[in-house]
């Protein structure tokens, strides 16, 4: 059980807690690692939420991923940097937890989430509500010791079709084991949403790259991700395929539709607006 | 205390926003949403997209909708005894279910109607009422 609360943890301590309002914490990027992505912000900041509302519910339930209205993206985080995460709860019962927040690095912000919402489901199904109970405590005391994650191996894509500057397709091969799935979760391993956005917005923005109208010296950078919507959850092993469908809107930014399937159901959806940004 | 009935005029007062809110949710065109169409079988909606239209309209109309309203007002004075037996809807329940969502034509009523089924029979007007009927309480004294 290395991996619990470990292997895809991103709360090292929190610092500040009104139950079932909001909360504030932090969490200590290892400086050894080679990158620390901004997906893996968002899931810092979502995971905050995760343990008031599962506080609010005494560990009965607990959320997963669903909704999330936009996220705006302001900057890059760089290993060994300490995040400050925020949450404020909207409304948090046994059936949902409504909430935003953001993290900041070095007193910059550099994710903001909004309007997010994620159904709360029975917490003993994807792991011990006495072990997550006793790891809050842990979290509101001392915290956890830092330096327990050593990254995540993050799965490729296989691009595949498309017309160029309008639209991409990629396969995703979800790992069938990995670190990460003996932590999300321990009872029922899991796919992180985050990491699916992740694949999904690289997909996306090499789409961007090879659109005729990206100002010359420039690269894609995204500027916020709306409408995502988790459909279902996403086993270990499973095959999805990636698309990405292309609106312009001039002067190089745009917006693209996202979509992840498994077979013929849709698993996920998001639009990602990018902006291009000069290359160093 | 029961709720004088919903008007004509009142749904049609929050359709045009209900209708927007809807597509940005489904993902489809806003003539896509009609009054009367089911939002499962017209328009592909799934239970994770009753969620995000629930939340959705309540952030547009500033207003709690509680999960599950859309039963708890559908069953009315019933109770849930009276209202369902066994996963299945009451002939009385029926009878209510029927009346609540008068909108929905009497073909669309199964029976023996499975509770699990009653969102398939749910309509972009349906979510009207549900609105309507958060605002009323909303506004109500105390």
């Amino acid at each position: 059980m290395a991996d619990h609360f470990a292997a895809f943890s991103f709360v090292d301590r929190i610092t500040d807690f009104t139950p079932g309002v909001r909360a504030r914490g932090q969490f200590a990027v290892p400086a050894a690692l080679p990158a620390f992505r901004s997906c893996l912000v968002a899931e810092a900041v979502g995971q905050l939420a995760a343990w008031v509302a599962m506080a609010q519910v005494n560990f009965r339930g607990r959320p997963v991923a669903a909704l999330a209205s936009e996220t705006r993206f302001h900057g890059d985080v760089a290993p060994g940097a300490v995040l400050g995460l925020a949450v404020e709860i909207d409304s948090c019962d046994d059936e949902a937890v409504a909430y935003s927040g953001c993290a900041t690095s070095d007193d910059a912000l550099a994710i903001e989430l909004l309007d997010c919402l994620g159904p709360m489901l029975p917490a003993a199904e994807f792991d011990s509500p006495e072990a997550l109970a006793a790891r809050f405590e842990l979290l509101r005391g001392r915290g956890a010791p830092p330096g327990r994650f050593d990254g995540v191996p993050m799965p490729g894509i296989v691009r595949g079709a498309g017309v160029p500057g309008e639209s991409l397709a990629a396969v995703l091969h979800v790992p069938a084991m990995a670190p990460f799935f003996a932590d999300h979760f321990p009872r029922c391993p899991v796919f992180p949403a985050t990491l699916l956005l992740d694949a999904q917005i690289g997909l996306a923005l090499q789409l961007a790259a090879e659109a005729p109208d990206l100002p010359a010296g420039t690269q894609p950078a995204p500027v916020r991700i709306t409408h995502v919507k988790m459909r279902s959850f996403i086993p270990p092993g499973e095959v999805l395929a990636l698309d990405a469908q292309r609106a312009p809107t001039g002067g190089g930014t745009g917006q693209i539709m996202l979509r992840a399937r498994a077979g013929d159901k849709t698993v996920s959806t998001a639009r990602l607006e990018y902006a291009p940004r000069g290359v160093a | 205390m029961t709720q004088p009935e919903i008007t004509r005029d009142e749904i049609m007062a929050v359709f045009p926003t209900i209708a927007e809110t809807m597509a940005d949710a489904l993902g489809c065109d806003v003539d896509d949403i009609k009054l009367d169409v089911s939002l499962i079988e017209g328009l592909d909606a799934e239970s994770i997209d009753f969620l995000d239209m629930v939340f959705r309209l309540e952030r547009a109309f500033k207003i709690r909708i509680p999960r599950g309203k859309i039963v708890e007002n559908a069953r009315g004075t019933l109770s849930e005894a009276e209202f369902e037996q066994n996963g299945l809807v009451t002939g009385v329940g029926l009878a209510q279910l029927r009346a609540y969502l008068s909108e929905v034509p009497a073909e669309r009523f199964k029976t023996p109607t499975k509770v699990k089924d009653i969102p398939r029979l749910f309509t972009p007007e349906t979510f009207c009422k549900l609105v309507i009927s958060a605002q009323r309480s909303a506004k109500a004294p105390g």
